[in-house]
């Protein structure tokens, strides 16, 4: 019994070295060239995947380009966001992709870097028809992978009534006015006058724009500068608002928007689903008790763009109809469509011309907010970056850890995971 | 059991009186969530979200449960669900018997290198082999198909572990009696010991149902077109968003997936309840 | 785990010849066995070397490279980095803070579910005690019931303001703390919460375990005189061992891979008291570094041996 299991071991070890020699990495790395695509009408099937609301409503919205290109299917299938990342990295390890799929902006220098992705051909799409911010977070090593599809950002969501009693009838312009706002609010009763996320996932969305306003770059694809006085300041400034009694540590899940809607809560960043979440729990007429302030300037008034971005699979069967759809869902007049279909805000910029988008009081704010906002590199190593950063944010706000220990100590930890490249 | 005397009955009817309270407090305690859950199901989606909770509606309302019946393709997604989940345990069933019967009863070698790597499997963390085994699959032609997402499950280690201890029970002189009448091993398994596993294969049959009708990230990574998701795969696509979730959906969905397994259980639990509590006696 | 006794072999009167020497026929009937054995654990092997035996092969070795999910299409080309990823795991906080919850995780958690199952169990077996049924559905009710539902009612349960723990509190005088939200006081939460979860499960196997005990042991025990107390100690445990190795085992092995509740209720804060060793190991797969995290996992297999091996010696029959 002992001899036969020795040997079953021993065998398995052998053969699983032998495979091993045939493993290593070659240095150098193959730059992708962009292929174009072939003139005329799309044809033959198309399978896309898309996540969520998109994933429902894309199959029909779809028919339209069809109607377009009679020769052209389009079969959606719909994902759930919770997994979608893990079931487009199965789907790519066993070489089982669909044509196109949609990915958040965050996993693009992930998928990219598998070379999975194709790259975007540049007769097709033009650069310059979109946000800055969102056509960056397509380019990974100086190329692009990917087509941004719609876009979020973030701004100061404010109590108008509140803000006018502490002295800022038009909301908070720069840093001080914010701080000197939230001090009124608070002096006036308001439980927490600008509320923050004390660390904890995501939070770096919320500390990354006043980073950026005030000029630290944080991450790029080449160089990890979170060591630098722009960030301790900007790191400061945050923590500011914990150290002051203006944001409380401890909101439980799901109370935001109540204490927004009675008062307990004078402002909070967040984007622009959150405009139908409070009209939802503040009823008929709150609309009109709050509005949405662009980030307040320091050296400038830079938010994170979010959003969604499109891709084309390298092994798509039907690479071509692919990228005609992708440039079909480009188009200004579909993405205002698509709008006011699903409420996804357009990432062309020509598409805001149009007064659905335009002409809302709250969606102006981040339209032209849109303008000077900016994301994060597409480089693979960038969530577990986030997750670090993450973490000391969360020390920053609640042990009171000084802000340039905590810039330090995030280069450091940036550093040993590294940009992936 | 013993002479009661008035003194003892007075007794009784006070730690009677104890300990039914004691429970119903548990009860209550325990069956809360549930009945929250199901009552939450109830309210339209600004209620659900309120701080502090609410237990009764104070809107009652079926738009929920008629959000999801119209969105999504139920009867679809419940079907497949209901057969992988049906095949997956009637293979776990009749292979799981199969070895542990083998493994409890019969002489041969290799059996105890057997038996360890069945227990050896029970004690990896599932999230290692994920994308290995999805892989394999895939190179199997497997994916989107019935075939994948049922064959990795037809059989599991816990299965396996759990009939071997029960069937270790069964009297050997049993099976010695029918050898000696010259029945032949298959024989003796299906005549003689298969009907004495009534409870074990009744705990075994809830236990992987309820499992399998779970199982979430495998039918979701599996199946490329939304005709092949299970239910659990489809309520998450319904109700979970990028930014915000859907809970009116969630839980009227989460009651919907429940019922099926609390209706097995309530009606096997008689069987079950002997069943687990035999295969511990080992 | 005994096992059973080895039957002699019958002599079987069918086909014998005068002679065959007797060893040929027994090393026939070896055989026959053998196979008969093979036949009937064929199907799970198959399936087992198949779907189960490849991946954890294939995952170990993953674990002696770099393998990161943007090589995922070339698998082959990474470099074999022998015993870095494990080494590196003792060297990264977040892994050993991680492997200090879930050690507390367990080394509470599991003697307090089985506490908690006893008792009901007990109770639920006094002969005093009608609708044991209806008991029973109920405090099973936990183990099938979404943890999102579970999650949602116990944060509220937990909310310092308006809580029902608080509330509570507030009446005999005590000012609650902010439960989920206080480092040392979120893990104690999540265990009473997971013991709570899964007490339902274990009750039922003792539940079983205690009406095999045979009355008659009670019976004699009362006449010497014993007292409730006394008759558990020294009746009802001793005869309850085997069933409490069974709920032990069964209890750790899901303990040390605790991973929903931190996940749902916390996500492994407050600054990482609740990350759980497979709550970190999910992060590190999301993260996309598989060859780190399946180090990690095979780290957690080990110790989940170990735990199983501990109770068995320790709960293990005594011959």
């Amino acid at each position: 019994m002992r001899r036969s299991r020795f040997a079953a071991v021993a065998a398995v070890a052998l053969a699983a070295s032998v495979a091993l020699t045939g493993c290593g990495r070659d240095s150098g790395g193959s730059q992708d060239e962009a292929t174009s695509v072939t003139e005329g009408k799309a044809s033959g099937e198309i399978t896309v995947w898309a996540m969520g609301a998109e994933g429902e409503k894309l199959g029909e919205f779809a028919k339209e380009f069809s109607v377009e290109n009679p020769d052209a299917k389009v079969n959606v299938t719909a994902v759930p966001w919770d997994a979608a990342h893990q079931k487009i990295a199965s789907a790519i390890a066993a070489k089982q992709t669909p044509d196109v799929s949609m990915i958040g902006t965050t996993w693009q220098g992930e998928f990219a870097k598998t070379g999975a992705l194709d790259p975007t051909p540049p007769d097709l799409i033009k650069k310059d028809d979109f946000f800055p911010g969102a056509w960056d977070t397509t380019v990974v090593d100086g190329s692009s992978y990917g087509v941004p599809w719609y876009v979020e950002t973030r701004g100061i969501f404010y109590r108008k009534d509140l803000a006018a009693q502490a002295g800022f009838p038009d909301g908070p312009k720069t840093w001080d006015d914010l701080t000197a706002m939230a001090k009124a609010m608070k002096a006036n009763g308001v439980r927490e006058g600008f509320h923050l996320q004390p660390g904890k996932t995501g939070s770096w969305q919320s500390v990354m724009p006043f980073a950026w306003s005030n000029g630290a770059e944080g991450a790029t694809a080449d160089k990890l500068s979170f060591d630098t006085p722009e960030m301790t300041e900007a790191l400061a400034y945050y923590q500011s608002f914990f150290k002051d009694g203006l944001s409380g540590t401890d909101l439980p899940e799901g109370a935001l928007e109540p204490d927004f809607v009675s008062g307990k809560i004078g402002a909070f960043i967040s984007g622009p689903w959150h405009i139908g979440l409070l009209e939802e729990k503040g009823g008929a007429g709150f609309d009109q008790k709050f509005a949405v302030a662009p980030m307040p300037m320091k050296k400038t008034g830079t938010s994170f763009i979010g959003g969604s971005n499109l891709a084309v699979f390298k092994d798509a069967k039907n690479r071509d109809a692919g990228w005609k759809f992708v440039q079909w869902l480009s188009k200004p007049d579909v993405q205002v469509k698509w709008y006011q279909a699903v409420k996804d805000l357009p990432a062309v910029q020509s598409a805001w011309d149009d007064s659905s988008l335009s002409g809302d009081q709250f969606l102006a704010v981040f339209g032209k907010q849109l303008q000077d906002a900016k994301a994060p590199p597409a480089i693979p190593t960038w969530e577990q970056i986030a997750a670090s950063f993450d973490l000391e944010v969360e020390k920053l706000c609640k042990s009171n850890v000084d802000a340039a220990t905590t810039a330090k100590t995030i280069q450091e930890k940036a550093t040993a995971i590294g940009t992936g490249s | 059991m013993t002479t009661i005397d008035r003194g003892v009955r007075g007794r009784d009817r006070v730690a009677k009186a104890v300990l039914y309270a004691i429970l119903s407090v548990g009860l209550l305690v325990v069956v809360g969530p549930f009945v929250w859950m199901a009552l939450s199901s109830l309210k339209p989606e600004g209620e659900i979200r309120s701080v502090p909770p609410t237990w009764l509606p104070e809107t009652w309302t079926l738009d929920n449960f008629r959000d999801l019946f119209s969105r999504l393709d139920f009867p679809l997604y419940f079907f497949n669900s209901a057969f992988v989940a049906l095949a997956v345990t009637a293979g776990n069933l009749l292979f799981c018997s199969l070895v542990g019967y083998a493994l409890a009863k019969l002489h041969y070698p290799g059996k105890r290198v057997l038996f360890l790597a069945v227990l050896g499997m029970l004690m990896v963390p599932g999230m290692v082999t994920f994308v290995p085994q999805f892989v394999l699959v895939s190179n199997m032609g497997l994916t989107n198909s019935y075939a994948g997402l049922i064959l990795p499950f037809l059989v599991g280690p816990f299965g396996v572990f759990l009939m071997r201890q029960f069937l270790q029970s069964i009297p050997d002189d049993l099976i010695e009696a029918a050898r000696v009448d010259g029945a032949g091993e298959m024989r003796i398994f299906w005549r003689v010991v298969l009907p004495l596993c009534r409870p074990a294969l009744a705990t075994l049959g809830i236990l992987t149902f309820l499992a399998s009708w779970n199982n979430f990230l495998w039918p979701l990574v599996v199946a490329s077109t939304e005709d092949k998701y299970t239910l659990p795969v489809a309520l998450a696509l319904y109700s979970i968003g990028q930014n915000r979730t859907d809970f009116g959906l969630l839980l009227a969905g989460a009651v919907v997936v429940v019922l099926p397994v609390l209706i097995v259980f309530v009606l096997l639990q008689r069987h079950f309840m002997r069943g687990i509590a035999t295969t511990g006696l080992k | 785990m005994t096992s059973a006794p080895v039957a002699a072999a019958p002599a079987r009167s069918v086909g014998t010849t005068p002679d065959r020497p007797a060893g040929s026929i027994r090393r026939r009937q070896r055989l026959r066995r053998a196979l008969t054995g093979w036949a009937f654990s064929a199907p799970y092997t198959v399936l087992f070397l198949v779907f189960m035996a490849v991946p954890v092969v294939v995952s170990l070795v993953m674990s002696f490279t770099d393998l990161r999910s943007t090589d995922l299409r070339n698998p082959f080309a990474v470099n074999f980095v022998g015993l870095d990823n494990y080494t590196r795991l003792f060297s990264d906080d977040l892994f050993l803070r991680s492997s200090v919850n879930t050690l507390v995780f367990v080394v509470i958690g599991v003697p307090l579910t089985i506490v908690l199952a006893l008792a009901a169990a007990s109770a639920l077996n006094s002969s005093l005690l009608r609708f044991r049924a209806l008991f029973r559905v109920g405090f099973y009710l936990p183990v099938v019931t979404s943890i999102v539902a579970i999650a949602v009612v116990w944060r509220f349960l937990l909310d310092p303001e308006v809580g029902l723990v608080n509330n509570l509190l507030r009446v005999v005088g005590i000012d609650g703390p902010s439960w989920l939200f206080d480092t040392k006081l979120a893990l104690p939460s999540l265990i009473v919460m997971a013991a709570w979860r899964n007490f339902g499960f274990l009750m039922v196997v003792f539940l079983a375990g205690l009406q095999a005990v045979p009355a008659d042991l009670y019976e004699a025990a009362t006449l010497d005189g014993a007292n409730r107390w006394q008759q558990f100690r020294n009746v009802t445990l001793p005869m309850l061992r085997p069933t409490l190795l069974f709920g032990g085992v069964v209890t750790g092995i899901g303990y040390l891979q605790f991973f929903e509740e931190p996940f749902v209720m916390t996500q492994g804060g407050p600054l990482s008291s609740t990350l759980s060793v497979s709550y970190h190991i999910y992060n590190q797969f999301g993260f996309g570094n598989y060859g780190y995290a399946a180090a990690g996992s095979y780290v957690l297999f080990v110790a989940i041996v170990a735990l199983s091996v501990i109770q068995f010696r320790f709960l293990g029959e005594r011959k």
